[in-house]
């Protein structure tokens, strides 16, 4: 977090990026060249030390990712599917291990054994096609899931046309953008992205702070493993997060929106500039849109593999091209965000349901839902599913309709659901029933509805080789930042590790206070968040785990 | 007033102060320990073992904080040390711990480490971690003549990686990997000798650890004494503090307390010390007998120096006997030197460096406010919006405004313009950047007042109530012709236009000037349009505005101040006035003369045809540094006797008939008065060498000699004098000066002064005075034979004529002096990176190492002057300012070639 870096780095705005072009230079072989790192920080006068510091912490640009060929899924769902041995073993076939890298989660959590080739992702079956893929048939990628609403179709509506879906965005710029911001207010939209802050106050922060530039992110860095309903909406309904952006952007007056979107979904890069381009076509971008005082464009932002890239203030450094390291608040983005300009981050499933609520009004949308988790929400379902796939439920559904009725129960024996990302509870099947689908059943209870992904942890899956993946995950991910994140995610690691691979017994008080000093110490919900499933698993699976401990 | 409670007990607090600072302002520094947390830094939160519980309610449910990063709000209950938090920090040390060499008795930090004095706050006792990854078998990097890192040390709390970024503005750390394998890196992870660290320290001291350290081992425990005195290297004024062990200097740090440089300072400051006992310092006088130096006893030499002077004064007249005064001496030691050529020799032959660097200044902003001084303070780029730095590169020859200054500029809010023939480190960060031809400043201020009265930006009510002069001034200026100032400058008019504009339209604007303004035929008259932009624009007289030359040497404003000048006296009172001369007189005792004395380049002419018998140089060395170099020789050799007072054999030196061997800036005490009128104390560090005496000692013991009573040099004795004297010195005392000096004037209760000309100007009214641009006559006499275009420009790591930096580490990193050419101009002579070049001039010729870059123009060639070898002076020639006398060595007429013979036998 630097202050003159901000200020640098965004001297020549949005369209020369700096982050952007670090990415286009490791295109390449994987790694930008030292000499070309120069020259950019030369470009920028942030000095080479910046340049290389930023690259060398992302896995698609770092030194370590030259030459690398082909990447393997080592998401939580794939991992607890057991899918990936035999994808490296087939891949070994054709490449050499050091060609092989790998992304954590592509988002294929619905049928696994997923793999990223040349800018393309395969699961599911595709592997045993992997000398026509090699050969450039992009056509056995697969990707089959189900996508169903338990109730009324709002987020997973199908897509109209152009014209008539931005039709009331065109109607509310011709209203006071107060009164637009209202509607969002009423509806109590809350952050989808798994903090569950409301947007209306946040879009009311922006909109307050005095700056003539401002800008809108969308974060579609969905990095959870076990979610892709951020990338079933982007690839499937991208005019719906555009919509959403289109929105906030008038609210708070803000210009600029940007999409970061992570490296390990290249259709919706794909899917979402393709309908940038109809847009452009249909002028509901750039200057004074539809003849209003509205002016607003996009830039979709390619991540370059890091997790943390989903805290909302290093996905600012991200796009900055700072190291993305997570920041201080305050000040918040709101008054000092990208390029240290008032900017507001929400998340893809956030955005994606503003069309709903300024078509059909704020209390519309309230009125779904519960009382202080309005709405519907999205839920993913992995693998061990009779039926995988993204599901729409109103908030406040019993967690057993969407298992059992919608996902249609387990196919394996399942002892254990980990919901809402990495940093989401551990929930045992036990649990099932007592939960709801909404914010506040899942806080009560000790765990996190988070940004909704399920993950299930088969019978057959050692509960201590599931922190020990947490934590290995976590180390993995953390930016280095805080010591107990960068110290502890670590000496977490170890400590399971060794427990797990000998017949090391870890001492209870030291786990106890090493969790505690993440919980408490941490910078952010990383370090922070991460003794949460641990904690469940420590206390549901006592039993399991009682022979790692003293 | 808002309240929070600290431990239940309720203080008042500071609209946006964070808890930390709550905390520390109401109870002890050491409530709540802190790792990543440094003075000079914004919050970072990266250590945690600052948090602090926080409850809305007496004993509520808390919540745990970082408290350096999170603002106390009202009603806030704090708990600093609750079971919870003590245990939560000393689990954070724990694995702190697990990767951190358990080696403390050997370390350089031993007893001064942050880490070990929390660790033993916290009460660590064991770590319980089965050891695991580490970091402990990093290398140490010892590449650098100064700069060392042992990373094995590193915490990872970024304070140094922050302090190269917020504070100095360089770049040269970050971190790179992530999570456990994040680690410092110097550039491209290079050693810190082949990155592009300018050894400023500031990570060094900013460091809690050794982890990042320097060759003096800093931040060691073993020294038993520490003195805050000023440094020497200049006009910036950094407070250091120098650690002593038995009479030895060990190394130099910057005290956090500083107003003027607040923690920090530059490479010269706090490395280039170790010239003090250099083996080289001039140990006894000396008299040249047969062509050689023989060491005489100081009775000897004083006697011998007595003698000859009282013959020439009989024989010739005072006006035959000339004294040159040393900038980088004392404020007492500059007024006993012109106290002796006035009241014991009788002339006012007394001048000093100022004449070859900021006299423009001194007269221009005497004739447009009154007063030769910079009208507001450094401070005040908190409250500008806008900077102008003309003539100046900061960043290498004032490197503490310089980096204040660049990050400034770095900031997008601000309005930077830099007007300069060199693409300059400040210049590349700048929002305008006007790159002149030398030679053409005044075009360039004429063309942008001209815009800002063309714009209608003037400040009509500023002109009318506090100026004089403004009519006329209007019309002339309008009257120039752009076409014509345009082609000279070689600047297209919208970036000048532009740039004007900006200016004008800031709410606050600050001017910042350099050699590059002063030393040209026309210095003068630039200064005096700097300062009439300022009136135009009523940038004068509130914070955050006014024209602020940046002084070259440290004391170079003391020393006109103290009256080191032919046509005023101590405390800028004109000689040639009776009434004041009354005043000198019965303040002297003696008679002292009403006739303007000689400036510098008059008493070499004057030594040319005769006139001149004999000549004192104290600290100066003229030869080198001095222009057309051969004429200064020749002046030397013409004179019967010249008394050198020096640290070290300098080309001056070695013309001299009698040394005295002078003490440095450690070795006595005194002021300073820095560029922006503050009076600071230097306090003795160590003793001065064996035979060496403070100067203003030898001056007092000549005085005696010739009869004058002067009583033995203190530095109180000498200010309860000079505060008599000098009108702006009258509430100066020893005592009065605590830490952070005074800023004159200052009042007899004691009160300084920040701002100057708040209500009206010295003069009365601000004065407004049109001067048309006019080509020097170096380049109408000689560019048609010698085509391009020398200016001269100074380096970072190296001072004036270098005779104390070139006798330090700092040679390791900058070893000779160099020319700058545009990569055309040298692809045109077929010379390559590191070839000799040979430059001539009509006085002369020189062989330089060529560096090929864009930073000069095509057609503009720029060089230093650090180094004897290669005696650039040999080029410059006599052109001075028409008004103060002050050399031009930005413009030299030169031609340029490959170097042949000798020269091209050395790049083998």
């Amino acid at each position: 977090m630097s202050d003159n870096l901000s200020e640098l780095l965004g001297r020549k705005g949005l369209q020369e990026n700096f982050f952007q072009k670090l990415g286009t230079l490791a295109s390449q072989e994987g790694t930008p060249t030292e000499e070309a790192m120069e020259e950019l920080a030369q470009e920028f006068l942030v000095g080479k030390a910046n340049a290389f510091g930023t690259a060398s912490f992302y896995d698609f640009l770092k030194p370590e990712n030259k030459g690398k060929k082909v990447y393997v899924c080592n998401g939580t769902a794939c991992e607890c599917a057991n899918t990936q041995k035999e994808v490296i073993d087939t891949l070994r076939l054709t490449f050499e291990a050091d060609e092989i890298g790998h992304m954590t989660c592509l988002g294929r959590c619905h049928e696994n054994a997923a793999f990223h080739y040349q800018g393309t992702n395969y699961s599911g079956n595709a592997i045993q096609n992997i000398q026509s893929i090699l050969s450039g048939n992009k056509a056995s990628r697969q990707d089959q899931y189900r996508v169903k609403a338990l109730g009324p179709a709002i987020l997973t509506e199908s897509f109209s046309t152009i014209s008539t879906y931005y039709r009331p965005f065109l109607d509310a710029l011709k209203k006071d953008s107060a009164a637009v911001l209202e509607e969002i207010k009423t509806s109590n939209l809350r952050g989808r992205g798994g903090a569950g802050f409301p947007i209306g106050t946040k879009l009311e922060f922006c909109r307050n702070s005095t700056n003539d530039t401002k800008f809108i992110i969308c974060n579609a860095d969905e990095g959870d493993p076990g979610a892709y309903s951020d990338r079933y909406l982007l690839e499937q309904r991208p005019h719906s997060v555009l919509f959403g952006m289109l929105i906030s952007g008038y609210v708070t007056h803000a210009r600029y929106g940007i999409l970061y979107i992570r490296a390990e979904y290249p259709e919706a890069v794909e899917a979402v500039q393709k309908a940038l381009t109809e847009l452009r076509e249909h002028q509901l971008i750039g200057s004074q849109i539809a003849g209003s005082d509205f002016s607003f464009d996009f830039k979709v932002i390619q991540a370059q593999g890091s997790y943390i890239c989903g805290e909302e203030t290093a996905l600012i450094n991200s796009i900055e091209g700072q190291r993305p390291e997570v920041r201080v608040r305050p000040p918040f983005p709101a008054q000092k965000g990208l390029f240290n300009k008032p900017t507001t981050v929400n998340n893809v499933e956030t955005l994606a349901a503003l069309h709903f609520i300024i078509s059909k009004g704020g209390q519309a949308w309230k009125q779904i839902g519960t009382e202080r988790s309005s709405g519907t929400k999205l839920l993913c379902l992995d693998s061990f599913f009779q039926y995988p796939g993204i599901y729409e439920v109103a908030m406040g559904t019993p967690l057993s309709t969407v298992i059992n009725d919608l996902g249609g129960g387990f196919t394996k024996p399942v002892k254990a659901l980990q919901i809402g990302g990495p940093l989401g509870g551990l929930v045992p099947v036990s649990k099932i029933d007592s939960l709801t689908v909404d914010f506040e059943s899942f806080a009560q209870q000790g765990f996190l509805l988070g940004h909704g992904s399920i993950i299930s942890v088969p019978e057959s899956y050692p509960i201590m080789k599931f922190i020990e993946h947490l934590f290995d995950f976590a180390a993995y991910e953390s930016c280095g930042k805080c010591f107990p994140c960068r110290l502890g995610t670590k000496r977490g690691h170890e400590l399971s590790l060794k427990a797990l691979e000998s017949d090391y017994k870890i001492d209870r008080t030291l786990f106890e206070d090493l969790l505690t000093t993440l919980e408490k110490g941490s910078l952010c919900a990383h370090g922070g968040g991460i003794p949460l499933p641990i904690r469940n698993a420590l206390h549901y699976f006592e039993e399991e785990l009682a022979a790692y401990f003293n | 007033m808002k309240i929070a409670y600290i431990n239940n007990e309720s203080f008042p607090i500071h609209e946006g102060e964070t808890i930390l600072s709550f905390i520390k302002r109401h109870t002890s520094e050491k409530l709540v320990p802190t790792l990543c947390d440094a003075p000079n830094l914004d919050p970072f939160g990266s250590c945690r073992v600052c948090s602090v519980e926080v409850a809305l309610q007496e004993n509520g449910k808390t919540k745990t904080l970082a408290s350096c990063h999170t603002p106390v709000a009202e009603g806030q209950y704090i708990y600093t040390s609750t079971d919870a938090i003590k245990a939560l920090r000393k689990n954070i040390i724990e694995l702190v711990l697990t990767d951190h060499p358990l080696d403390c008795l050997t370390c350089e930090v031993n007893g001064n480490c942050e880490l070990q004095t929390v660790a033993a706050e916290v009460g660590i006792r064991k770590v319980r971690y089965p050891e695991g990854a580490n970091h402990l078998n990093k290398k140490k990097d010892l590449s650098h003549p100064y700069m060392t890192s042992d990373f094995s040390k590193c915490i990872n709390c970024y304070r140094c990686v922050r302090a190269c970024d917020e504070v100095q503005g360089e770049f040269v750390l970050s971190m790179a990997g992530r999570g456990f394998d994040s680690h410092i890196i110097k550039g491209m992870n290079d050693s810190f000798m082949d990155s592009d660290c300018v050894s400023c320290g500031a990570c060094s001291q900013a460091c809690p650890t050794s982890a990042i350290s320097d060759v003096f081992q800093s931040k060691a425990v073993h020294a038993t004494k520490k003195t805050r005195t000023i440094c020497t290297y200049c006009g910036v004024g950094c407070n250091l503090e120098v650690a002593t062990h038995n009479g030895e200097i060990l190394s130099i740090q910057a005290p956090y307390d500083a107003e003027v440089n607040q923690g920090h300072t530059c490479i010269k400051g706090r490395y280039a010390f170790k010239f003090y006992n250099h083996r080289d310092r001039l140990n006894s006088p000396m008299i040249k007998r047969n062509g050689a130096f023989e060491k005489v006893s100081w009775d000897e030499a004083y006697e011998y120096i007595a003698s000859k002077l009282t013959h020439f004064k009989q024989e010739f007249g005072p006006n035959s006997i000339a004294g040159i005064s040393s900038a980088r001496c004392t404020n007492e030691e500059n007024y006993l030197m012109q106290k002796f050529i006035r009241a014991v020799i009788g002339t006012n032959n007394i001048d000093g460096c100022a004449r070859v660097c900021h006299s423009p200044t001194a007269l221009g902003m005497q004739r447009t406010f009154g007063t030769g001084a910079a009208t507001n303070s450094i401070e005040d780029l908190q409250y500008t919006n806008c900077i102008l730095v003309i003539g100046a590169n900061p960043t290498d020859a004032h490197p503490v405004t310089g980096a204040k200054l660049k990050q400034f500029a770095m900031k997008s809010d601000h309005v930077s313009i830099v007007i300069d023939p060199r693409k300059t480190e400040l210049a590349k960060y700048a929002t305008h950047h006007i790159p002149l031809r030398p030679g053409t400043n005044v075009a360039v201020l004429n063309m942008m007042m001209y815009y800002i009265i063309k714009e209608g930006l003037v400040d009509s009510a500023f002109i009318a109530q506090r100026t004089e002069g403004y009519e006329d001034f209007e019309k002339e200026l309008l009257a120039i012709d752009l076409d014509q100032m345009e082609e000279v400058t070689g600047v297209d008019r919208n970036v000048i236009r532009e740039a004007a504009i900006a200016y004008a339209k800031a709410p606050n604007a600050m001017s910042f000037h350099g050699l590059g303004v002063t030393e040209h035929s026309q210095g003068t008259f630039t200064v005096m349009q700097i300062a009439d932009l300022a009136l135009l624009t009523g940038n004068i007289g509130r914070r955050g505005v006014g024209v602020n030359p940046l002084r070259g040497q440290n004391n170079v404003q003391g020393s006109a101040d103290m009256g080191v000048q032919p046509h005023q006296g101590a405390g800028y009172l004109d000689v040639t006035n009776e009434q004041i001369n009354q005043r000198y007189n019965e303040f002297y005792g003696v008679e002292v003369p009403k006739a303007i004395g000689y400036k510098i380049p008059e008493m070499f002419q004057a030594a040319l045809s005769g006139k001149l018998k004999a000549l004192w140089v104290i600290g100066e060395d003229i030869v080198q540094t001095d222009p057309n170099t051969q004429k200064v020789i020749r002046a030397l050799e013409a004179t019967e006797l010249v008394i050198v007072q020096e640290l070290f054999m300098t080309e001056t030196a070695k013309y001299a008939d009698v040394i005295l061997p002078g003490a440095s800036f450690l070795e006595k005490s005194g002021t300073f008065t820095n560029g922006e009128r503050r009076v600071q104390a230097v306090r003795q560090v160590v003793n001065p060498i064996e035979g060496a005496k403070p100067d203003g000692q030898i001056i007092v013991d000549i005085m005696n000699k010739m009869g004058y009573p002067q009583p033995d040099y203190t530095p109180e004795g000498m200010l309860a004098e000079i505060s008599q004297i000098v009108p702006f010195f009258a509430g100066i005392s020893w005592d009065r000066l605590g830490k952070n000096g005074l800023q004159w004037p200052v009042a007899p209760d004691g009160t300084d002064t920040q701002i100057l000309h708040k209500t009206e100007f010295k003069r009365g009214k601000g004065y407004f005075e049109f001067n048309p641009w006019e080509e020097t006559q170096e380049l109408t006499s000689h560019a048609k034979e010698y085509p391009y275009i020398l200016t001269t420009n100074r380096e970072l790591e190296h001072y004036n004529c270098g005779a104390m930096t070139r006798r330090t580490a700092n040679e390791q990193i900058l070893s000779d002096d160099y020319l700058m050419i545009n990569p055309e101009d040298a692809k045109e002579h077929l010379i390559e990176e590191g070839d000799f070049i040979c430059i001539e001039s009509p006085r002369g010729k020189v062989d330089v190492k060529a560096r090929i870059t864009d930073e000069v123009k095509k057609g503009i060639l720029s060089t230093t002057f650090h180094f004897p070898e290669i005696m650039i002076n040999n080029l410059t020639g006599d052109i001075h300012d028409s008004e103060a006398m002050c050399p031009e060595y930005k413009v030299v007429a030169v031609r340029i070639r490959k170097s042949k013979g000798a020269f091209k036998k050395t790049l083998v």
